[in-house]
């Protein structure tokens, strides 16, 4: 029987690809969409993982990693003096215009490295090495900056070649790979010390004190405990991605945006592929009337239809979410628009195909239990 | 029949790619390691501080008493000096000039002297005789007044150039005095650190940095800086150590000496004069022996100053 429920489904060509297609169609847009959103709120938190640390000494004010409010030189020795901090060194970021030979001009997102230590530097290094940023007037930039700082495409910047940033010369010492930016910045890492010389003087320069729990301390202890000794704001890793990503929900127009697409996507999905499938079952009324009349319990037509349901739910689900591979891959070789695909995202569309399905499903079963058999008869 | 249709594999195929592409996108780089190990306080509980390699008696900063042009440097940077040794001539053209002249007027004064002193001698012989002749009333009255008063006037001439004579030596002394201010002398033993002018520069009454720098390197101390609200965390007489900058594998021991007992706006975190910032520090000083690596007066080190357990403002969690 559930043999014959198949042939039913896939015997008739356009009503298969019909169904097939609007459920692929609902999870594509749903896990693709979902996957942008997610690329572009991993944007926000780029800095974190672009340089890494457990704890992110700020200003009180500060809620998110992009907007630092900078403080004294001297809250680093403040930081350092408090119990269950093993060390803690400056960090200095800042956006700034860099200049090229032909006179354009770009912004940079500059970030300055304790000279000794470098914590806080790019995690995945292509060229060059961390260490030569303490020669004097150096620069290691990410990949970013080698495609918007070359002259030409056919000269991409190198190592040993230089450029102007704030009317001081930097030469490229490395390239390193960094996390897109959210304003599409390239990041340009040079050492404390130079950063203090490239940015443009202002009262405070320190942006960010990157802190180490010592032995036996966590994380989050130590946050706290440096909250408590110096008045200043400690997040550890997870908590400031989290309030960075709580300020963008509370202070931007995007997860709105995104959200309403996402919806749309899963009210269109759920209104084609109902509709589709409740006039399959319409139009195949006779044979299940015939099935009914010959037999089959309304129980064992359920179930059928149950099947076909699902069949074509998880056949248009694989097809949306590899379509969204598909586009994922393309768009993660170029860098842009955003793409993140968590575990969770799959598994959360999966979910709402098979909703949409036994939604499907549920209309034409209330139409079989409703039918008399003898509607095969009537012509 | 459903293993015939193409949808079904490429259903399949998605479903796989999804898995793939999650697993490749939860690879993170691990977090990178610092390139050198953070200097990190041997204490419990500590105040750190910034500090700044000073010479023991603090250095000195050779100034100059008039500007002027540099005709001589004496010594080098690195120079062993003794207190009086000359380190820099100043121009001396102009003043050694007034010098000759100074001395060729004393020396016309005392030729002048000499004439007056024998017209003086003329004067009083003659006076002597018409004395006599006027006792033996050979000689007027009249005439003797006369010899007397031209004697006294030719008396009061040689005092008065005498005098002269002085005045225009004590000019001489001046010139040489003068003179002698040319010549910058060490003030005290030491070694010259830092020299900032050539020969042949203006030498300024107030110039941006020092002509030179004179300390003693054999004896060094640390002045370190602690932040104001740190200030009530530290204790007299607490060990200390402290970190070259670029060598956080070595610490060396310091020795309190005192605590600065005025509170400075921070001046040495970048070296820069113009510093931005301007935090109170409370300076710190301490003593410590030259370890076998290499110190040089003006480096920076992060100094971690234990402090007892009493006074740190909480305990552990």
């Amino acid at each position: 029987m559930y043999r014959l429920a198949l042939r039913m489904l896939l015997g008739d060509r356009a009503k298969y690809v019909m169904l097939v297609g609007g459920l692929t169609f609902a999870s594509l847009l749903m896990t693709q969409q979902c996957a942008v959103f997610f690329g572009l709120l991993s944007w926000t938190t780029s800095h974190m993982r672009n340089m890494r640390a457990s704890i992110w000494v700020v200003d009180p004010k500060v809620e998110q990693i992009n907007e630092v409010k900078p403080m004294r030189d001297t809250d680093v020795n403040r930081v350092r003096t408090v119990t269950g901090v093993a060390y803690a060194v400056p960090l200095y970021t800042g956006i700034i215009q860099a200049r090229i030979a032909d006179g354009s001009f770009k912004p940079i997102e500059m970030v300055g490295l304790d000279a000794t230590t470098l914590v806080g530097r790019p995690p995945r290094i292509l060229s060059g090495r961390l260490e030569d940023l303490r020669l004097p007037n150096t620069v290691m930039i990410d990949e970013l900056a080698v495609q918007r700082l070359s002259l030409n495409k056919n000269r991409p910047l190198r190592i040993g070649d230089t450029f102007e940033i704030n009317d001081r010369e930097a030469r490229v010492i490395g390239i390193c790979r960094t996390d897109r930016h959210f304003f599409g910045y390239p990041y340009v890492f040079t050492t404390y010390d130079e950063a203090m010389q490239f940015a443009p003087r202002t009262r405070k320069m320190l942006s960010i004190v990157l802190a180490e729990p010592a032995p036996g301390w966590s994380a989050a202890q130590t946050a706290r405990q440096i909250e408590k000794e110096t008045q200043l704001k400690a997040y550890t890793e997870a908590e400031f991605e989290r309030s960075t990503i709580k300020w963008f929900f509370l202070n931007t127009g995007i997860p709105a945006s995104f959200g309403t697409t996402i919806l749309l996507g899963f009210i269109v999905g759920m209104a084609i592929s109902g509709q589709t499938f409740y006039s399959f079952v319409l139009e195949n009324l006779k044979h299940l009337g015939a099935l009914k009349a010959m037999g089959a319990s309304n129980g064992l037509l359920a179930r059928m239809l149950l099947l076909q349901a699902m069949t074509v739910g998880m056949i248009g689900y694989g097809l949306g979410v590899g379509l969204t591979v598909l586009f994922g891959i393309a768009v993660l070789k170029k860098g842009q628009p955003p793409f993140l695909m968590p575990y969770q995202l799959p598994l959360f569309t999966l979910v709402v195909i098979l909703l949409i399905c036994a939604f499907a499903a549920l209309l034409g079963i209330r139409k079989i239990y409703k039918l008399e058999p003898a509607v095969v008869f009537r012509g | 029949m459903l293993f015939k249709k193409v949808s079904f594999y490429l259903a399949i195929g998605g479903i796989l790619g999804t898995v793939w592409l999650v697993q490749e996108l939860r690879k993170t780089p691990p977090r990178p390691e610092p390139a050198q190990q953070p200097a990190r306080s041997p204490y419990s509980n500590a105040v750190a501080a910034t500090g700044i390699i000073e010479a023991a008696r603090e250095n000195v900063k050779i100034g100059a008493p008039k500007g002027g042009l540099i005709q001589k440097i004496c010594v080098q940077i690195g120079s062993q000096v003794k207190a009086g040794e000359p380190m820099l001539k100043l121009d001396e053209r102009e003043t050694w000039a007034q010098l000759q002249t100074m001395s060729a007027q004393v020396e016309a004064m005392r030729a002048s002297l000499q004439s007056e002193k024998v017209l003086a001698a003329d004067a009083a012989d003659q006076f002597k005789r018409t004395d006599n002749l006027e006792k033996q009333n050979v000689a007027s009255v009249d005439e003797r007044t006369r010899k007397h008063f031209s004697l006294q006037s030719m008396e009061a001439r040689v005092a008065k150039i005498e005098a002269d004579i002085k005045a225009a030596e004590a000019q001489v002394g001046l010139a040489q005095t003068n003179l002698e201010i040319l010549t910058i002398r060490a003030p005290r033993d030491g070694t010259v650190l830092q020299l900032n002018v050539r020969e042949g520069e203006y030498a300024g009454l107030t110039p941006t940095e020092p002509l030179m720098i004179l300390g003693d390197t054999e004896h060094l101390q640390i002045r370190a800086d602690v932040d104001e609200q740190n200030a009530p965390l530290v204790v007299a007489n607490q060990p200390a150590v402290a970190f070259l900058k670029g060598d956080t594998q070595n610490p060396i021991p310091l020795r309190f000496v005192r605590i600065e007992p005025f509170v400075v706006p921070k001046r040495s975190l970048t070296g820069d004069s113009a510093e931005r910032v301007d935090p109170r520090v409370l300076q710190i000083i301490f003593e410590l022996d030259r370890p076998t690596t290499p110190l040089y007066v003006g480096q920076q080190m992060d100094v971690f100053i234990q402090r007892p357990a009493s006074a740190a403002v909480a305990k552990n969690p």
